[in-house]
Parts: structure tokens; sequence; C-alpha cells
């Protein structure tokens, strides 16, 4: 059906890239785009171009970012003895809405996969020496996620700041707060119970 | 053994049965929701899974029990790179939907070993060397692949592609020199228990040369070189 309309075809091929749209979503998207005005078409096509232009990453901590450097990495009131590694830029975000941390971040775009072959040198790991030459650490906070991949990295790092004499944190992880235990899942009960703390 | 998201909550989920052999699975909402999956599914995890049949071979995962989730694995990067490449050896050499309990049986206890802390080289062997033997790959090991002759303390060499043990005078230059020991202890350790894995020992040159003669019989019948292999090699 889509033969006969190629410019339609190409622009839900497009948009099927994105993550979260199968070819159904991505026509539906489509025939609103052919719908809409030509000015918020337009609107969008230019939001797009200019986001890209524009938005890069921090020379130095690696987060999104319109300038050399992100508005983290600019902030003389935040501590840089303190470093945060996280894995995304939205991890970054999720723990900046926390407000419950003032350091600096690390963002490494991706994490060690042992199945995917994913090793060090894939994420922005030698940034991270570079960077560390220049600036004294006293705490690394590791924040990569609570998955395969995320503990992988994070043994990977504790061992090598370690080693550089730098200490070392994990975010704890357990129940989720206002949670009833009856119905927390087995492996989170086993991580809350092994990663207790004295009170 | 592995899962990959699917759109914006679900995930499609690869996994290893008793019965029904490697499967793949379909948890909806899996990524948003942690109430119907939990940390159920994540990898090297046993679970009894419940399922329907839906769209084409995909089971549609309905609810999980968490039998083991092997957190030991995750506190040693060796071990989770081990563990990671037990199971990929395991999607590159068994088809989809193939039953096979003994491989199943032989992974799980693999796993559970590492987790326990068990010693990285002899989960390692024990695995290659039982998995290449279930899959019906083990070379010839104590007689001569070519002219049958049956070893005598002598020495011998190894040539995976011209089937395994080559007495010297079949063998010429190919394959390489091993041990008759290495030959010997293996075959003994194909006599014990597949789901055993304490209390073996091996020397530095079983080790050595029987880890040279698995990755050769290994590279003749795996697809691709294993992703991990580089990450397993690295730590
Ligand atoms: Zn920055
Ligand atoms: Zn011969």
């Amino acid at each position: 059906m889509l033969g006969s309309l190629p410019s339609f075809a190409r622009l839900t091929a497009e948009l099927g890239k994105l993550p979260g749209v199968g070819s159904k979503t991505a026509a539906r998207l489509a025939f609103h785009l052919l719908r809409a005005s030509e000015s918020d078409v337009t609107a969008l096509a230019e939001a797009l171009l200019e986001m890209k232009r524009k938005v890069g990453f921090c020379q130095r901590c690696f987060h999104v970012a319109e300038e050399s450097f992100c508005r983290i990495c600019r902030d003389p009131a935040r501590d840089s003895r303190r470093l945060c590694i996280v894995q995304e830029p939205q991890d970054l975000l999720a723990i900046e809405r926390s407000h419950a941390y003032s350091g600096l971040y690390h963002v490494l775009h991706g994490a060690l996969s042992p199945l995917d072959g994913i090793g060090p040198e894939d994420l922005k790991l030698p940034q991270l020496w570079q960077r560390l030459e220049q600036e004294p650490l006293e705490e690394v906070l590791l924040a990569t996620n609570f998955s395969v991949e995320g503990e992988a990295t994070a043994l990977y790092l504790a061992k090598l700041f370690k080693e550089k004499g730098v200490r070392v944190t994990r975010l704890a992880h357990g129940i989720p707060m206002g949670s009833d235990l009856e119905y927390i899942d087995t492996g989170t009960v086993q991580q809350a119970v092994a990663g207790r703390r004295e009170l | 053994m592995r899962h990959v998201d699917y759109g914006e909550a679900d995930r499609i989920v690869s996994l290893f049965t008793a019965e029904d052999g490697r499967q793949k699975g379909f948890a909806r909402a899996a990524r948003k929701s942690r109430k119907r999956f939990g940390s159920s599914l994540e990898p090297f995890s046993q679970v009894i899974v419940h399922w329907r049949t839906g769209r084409g071979s995909l089971w549609l995962l309905q609810e999980t029990e968490l039998l083991n989730s092997r957190t030991g694995l995750r506190t040693d990067l060796p071990r989770l790179a081990l563990a990671s490449y037990a199971v990929e050896l395991v999607e590159l050499l068994v088809e989809e939907a193939e039953s096979h309990p003994l491989i199943f049986e032989l992974l799980c206890c693999f796993l559970d070993y590492l987790a326990a802390d068990g010693a990285v080289e002899v989960a390692r062997l024990l695995f290659e060397l039982r998995l290449v033997y279930l899959l019906g790959y083990i070379p010839h090991l104590l007689h001569c692949s070519e002219c049958l002759k049956i070893f005598a303390a002598e020495p011998i060499r190894f040539d995976a592609a011209r089937g395994g043990s080559l007495c010297l005078s079949c063998a010429g230059p190919s394959g390489f020199a091993i041990d008759l020991k290495t030959i010997g202890s293996l075959a003994r350790t194909l006599n014990v228990n597949h789901r055993q894995f304490t209390d073996f020992k091996f020397g530095e040159t079983t080790r050595h040369e029987a880890g040279r003669m698995l990755a050769q019989v290994l590279s003749l019948v795996l697809p691709r070189d294993p992703k991990s292999l580089k990450f397993l090699q690295q730590f």
C-alpha cells in the first residue's frame, strides 16, 4: 500500500528506527503528521535539527550539554572531591531529581557486557582515567544499574579505584520506599537482607 | 540466560529449560513494573515459569517463581565472565527448542558451583569438556583417530580437525604435542557424573593442555567466536 507513497514510506521507516516504536506506531505517527498543519510539522523538523546541531556531550563528564561543559560541571558550588559514575545521562538526571547528591558525575554511556562483548574500551573510561589525573578525588559513588551488566561495571571500577586509594561506595539497593515486604520479589528481599545495616 | 528490552516496557527473555531446550519468552511490562517478574528474569537465575503460547514460537510469560538467583556470581568479575561465556556457548551450540536435559543439568550445576566460590579454571575445563561430550563432539582420546591404535605410554599429538589424538606416525607435523597423561585424565573425568564439580584436581600442565585442546575442538564446532571470550581473557 505504501509503495505508491514513497515519501510516506520513508517517514514511517525513519520513525520505526526510534526506540519503542514498532511499524504500527510509526504509521500512526506518520498519519498524524500528515494531518497536522504545515507550521507544526516545520516546528518539529526544526526542533529535531536544532537539538542535533546544538546539543552535544560535556567534555568533562559526558552528560548532555549545549556548551563545552554541562551545567553541573560549570557550577562552582558542586563538591569536586566526590564523583558519581552512571551508565546514561538519564541515570544522572534521576540522581539529580533526588537532591541527595552534590558532587560531580561521569557518564559512561553504557556498561560492561560479557554477553554482548562490550569491554572497558567501549565506554567513556579512558576519558575517566585522564580526568582523574587532574582531579584529586576522595570518594567515588558507583551508581551503575543493578543488572548483571551494571554490577559487572561496578566490580570492575571498584577494583581500579581501590588500587588508586579512592574510597568506593555503591548505591544501596533493597526495598522500595512505601512498599510492603510481603509483596517484594525474592531476589530483592535477598539483597536487602544481605545489605542490612546497623541502626 | 539473557534479556533484551522490547519497546518501552517489555522484555524478550532467552530461557534454557529442562524439557524444551532453549526458548524465547515475552515478558510484558517487565521493565516498568517489578510486581510480576521482579528480579527473577535476570541472567543466571533459576526460575519456574508459567507461560501461554503466543504469536509464533514466543512464550508469553504469565508468572515466575524465583528458585535461585545465584547472587554469588555478581560479586566477582572472573566468575561473572565465565558464567556469561558458558551461557553463550549453550546459545551458540544448542539449537532452539531442542531438548537437552543433561546439558540443562550441567549448566545449572556449573552455575551453582561458580556462585558458591568454585575454582574458575576447574569449572571452565569441566564445563567445556562435558558440553563437548554431551553434544557428541568429543574427539578420539585414548587411541589414534586414524589407525585406531591404542596408546601405550608414548608421545602423541592432537589435532581436532583430524578427529582428535594421533600417533606420531599418523600425525606428522599436524596438531600439537600433548601429554598422554592429560588425555587420560580427561577420559577419567568423563566417567564422573556431569553434575559433580567439587573434588577435582588438575595439574598445571593438564589444565594448560586440556584448555588448548578444548579451544581447538570448540573453534571447529562454533559458528563464531563467543563475544564473552575476549572478556574472559581480560579478567
Ligand atoms: Zn559535565
Ligand atoms: Zn595412528
